[in-house]
């Protein structure tokens, strides 16, 4: 079949746009069947709303929520502290990370202490936190500043370690000092990597995020959960779940995957899944 | 005008595996003209790669002296341009920005420097592709980029490892082509490095055989340019210089 050259380009934006709306689909889909499933199940065996709420109170509870401005407040205080521990983060790891992977020698030293690290990050390291910080502000920016950066330091020392020799090499008989070569070959060429690494990191920081404020404060979606469960609120319980859930995956889908494809899949360092 | 001066160049390192030391390089001496071109062949394990490092500065080497243009080599520099055999184009810059990465580094203006990188661009070919990037390319169009971005830099010497050795033998006969082409416009001094006789002489003015870590002989090439396969390849002179050099690598 024979197509003109702008009608090929205009399909094939046009399948792309279908794509990533059936791609929408296919991921909501089954989300929404498990909320079937709950608006059926919970009024059939007539479930006690302390244990587990229906659908409609649920919605109403968010209504509720939203109305007096509480669910915003607790969403905004998340958001900042998550926002500001990552940055921190990621400030001290990456540059950390660049400097350890130019040394191999530094590099396989550390290795091991980032990675047994990198498991306990976030929620193990709560209880000392509020020993060192007390009760707040600091000790859950610091969980999920350690959340993110021993993954983020360990991925970004990974990722300059593989960079291939020969690329420094093309670097610097191009005249690349020391400077040129952090900036245009050993950070870009990482960045697959430290992509990675905030993306575990994120994850870490999230969990450990709600679990902080469940102890360790008085606003937060994780104070939300705790004070609503004193009170027998399944409802402002689940709902809170599902604000947590809904939130992650807007950050991953919305601001993470995006960032990867204008970067690293475009540079071909990996391939599209 | 001497560019490039080998003396008594001597390296040695030490084999973790054989437990001793091995000597790569024993005694290489060799002098290349400004604008001349050298290709440099020989069996592997002569010590054509470790050499070509060493003038590019990416290893040390242990006895005698490199020169360019009077200076002796401490390390990499802008002054002798490298073109790898495994591209190493950078995956995350366009082809635009791979051709003025060494002008960047001088510190050249962006608008001059893209001009810079639009000519070479043009001179291989390659004015379609410059907002491409690497992984885009085919393998032969990626080192095209690699040659150019060496050039684009203005190097005393264009150092080049085996570049051909990693595309098909089509688009290898015709890069060799355009690299007579190019050589003839612009008059580098090239050192190439390569294990394919008839590659090194239709190539070269001058090509050297190298064996065990020594220069075996060298042999002057005096073959029309622009050079070009299907006529070369009945040429009588190309043939015997091929034959010549191919019995010096194979009793190497």
């Amino acid at each position: 079949m024979l197509v003109a050259p702008g009608q090929k380009v205009r399909s094939r934006v046009a399948w792309r746009g279908m794509n990533s709306l059936v791609g929408a689909a296919l991921f909501v889909t089954p989300l929404l069947m498990l909320v079937g499933i709950w608006a059926i199940v919970v009024p059939l065996f007539n479930v006690n709303p302390r244990i587990f709420p229906s659908v409609g109170s649920v919605a109403e509870a968010a209504v509720a929520a939203i109305g007096d401005g509480s669910l915003i407040r607790h969403i905004g205080a998340s958001m900042l502290r998550v926002g500001l521990g990552t940055l921190l983060g990621v400030l001290v790891a990456v540059p950390l990370g660049i400097a350890m992977g130019v040394s191999p020698a530094v590099s396989a030293f550390l290795t091991p202490l980032f990675r047994f690290f990198s498991v306990l990050a976030g929620i193990a390291w709560i209880p000392i936190a509020t020993l060192w910080f007390g009760y707040g502000f600091g000790a859950i920016i610091f969980v999920i500043f350690n959340a993110v950066f021993f993954v983020v330091a360990y991925n970004t020392l990974l990722g300059v370690s593989t960079i291939p020799m020969t690329i420094r090499n093309a670097a610097a008989s191009l005249g690349a000092g020391r400077w040129a070569l952090l900036t245009e070959v050993l950070l870009p060429g990482a960045l697959p990597n430290i992509v990675t690494g905030v993306r575990t990191g994120l994850g870490f920081a999230w969990r450990g995020l709600i679990a902080a404020e469940m102890i360790a404060t008085n606003v937060g979606l994780g104070y939300m959960l705790f004070v609503a469960r004193d009170f027998y609120r399944t409802e402002v319980i689940v709902l809170g779940m599902i604000v947590i859930g809904v939130l992650w995956l807007f950050i991953d889908r919305l601001l993470l995957v995006p960032l990867e494809r204008a970067t690293i899949e475009r540079w071909g360092l990996v391939r599209r899944t | 005008m001497k560019t490039l001066s080998l003396k008594n160049l001597r390296k040695t390192y030490f084999d973790p595996y054989a437990g001793s030391q091995v000597t790569a390089v024993q005694d290489v001496s060799l002098d290349v003209e400004q604008g001349e071109f050298v290709s440099v062949v020989g069996p592997s394990g002569c010590g054509k790669t470790t050499i070509l490092n060493m003038i590019a500065g990416f290893i040390p080497y242990t006895g005698g002296e490199i020169l360019i243009d009077g200076n002796l080599v401490k390390g990499p520099g802008p002054d002798r341009g490298v073109v790898f055999q495994s591209f190493a184009l950078f995956p995350w810059k366009t082809v635009l920005e791979n051709v003025g990465f060494g002008p960047k580094m001088r510190g050249v203006p962006k608008d001059e420097r893209d001009r810079t990188a639009r000519e070479y661009l043009a001179l291989a070919g390659l004015s379609h592709a410059a907002d491409r990037y690497p992984n885009e390319l085919s393998g032969g169009m990626q080192q095209r980029v690699g040659v150019v971005r060496a050039l684009a830099n203005n190097p005393a010497v264009l150092l080049m490892d085996e570049p051909f050795a990693s595309v098909d033998a089509q688009t290898r006969m015709t890069l060799q082509e355009e690299l007579t082409r190019i050589w003839q416009e612009r008059k580098p001094t090239v050192i190439f490095i390569t294990h394919d006789v008839a590659e090194a002489v239709f190539l070269a003015n001058r090509v050297v055989v190298l064996s065990k870590g020594r220069v075996l002989d060298q042999i002057k090439v005096d073959l029309p340019r622009p050079r070009v396969w299907d006529q070369l390849i009945e040429d009588e002179t190309f043939k015997r210089l091929s034959a010549q050099v191919l019995q010096m690598v194979r009793a190497a």
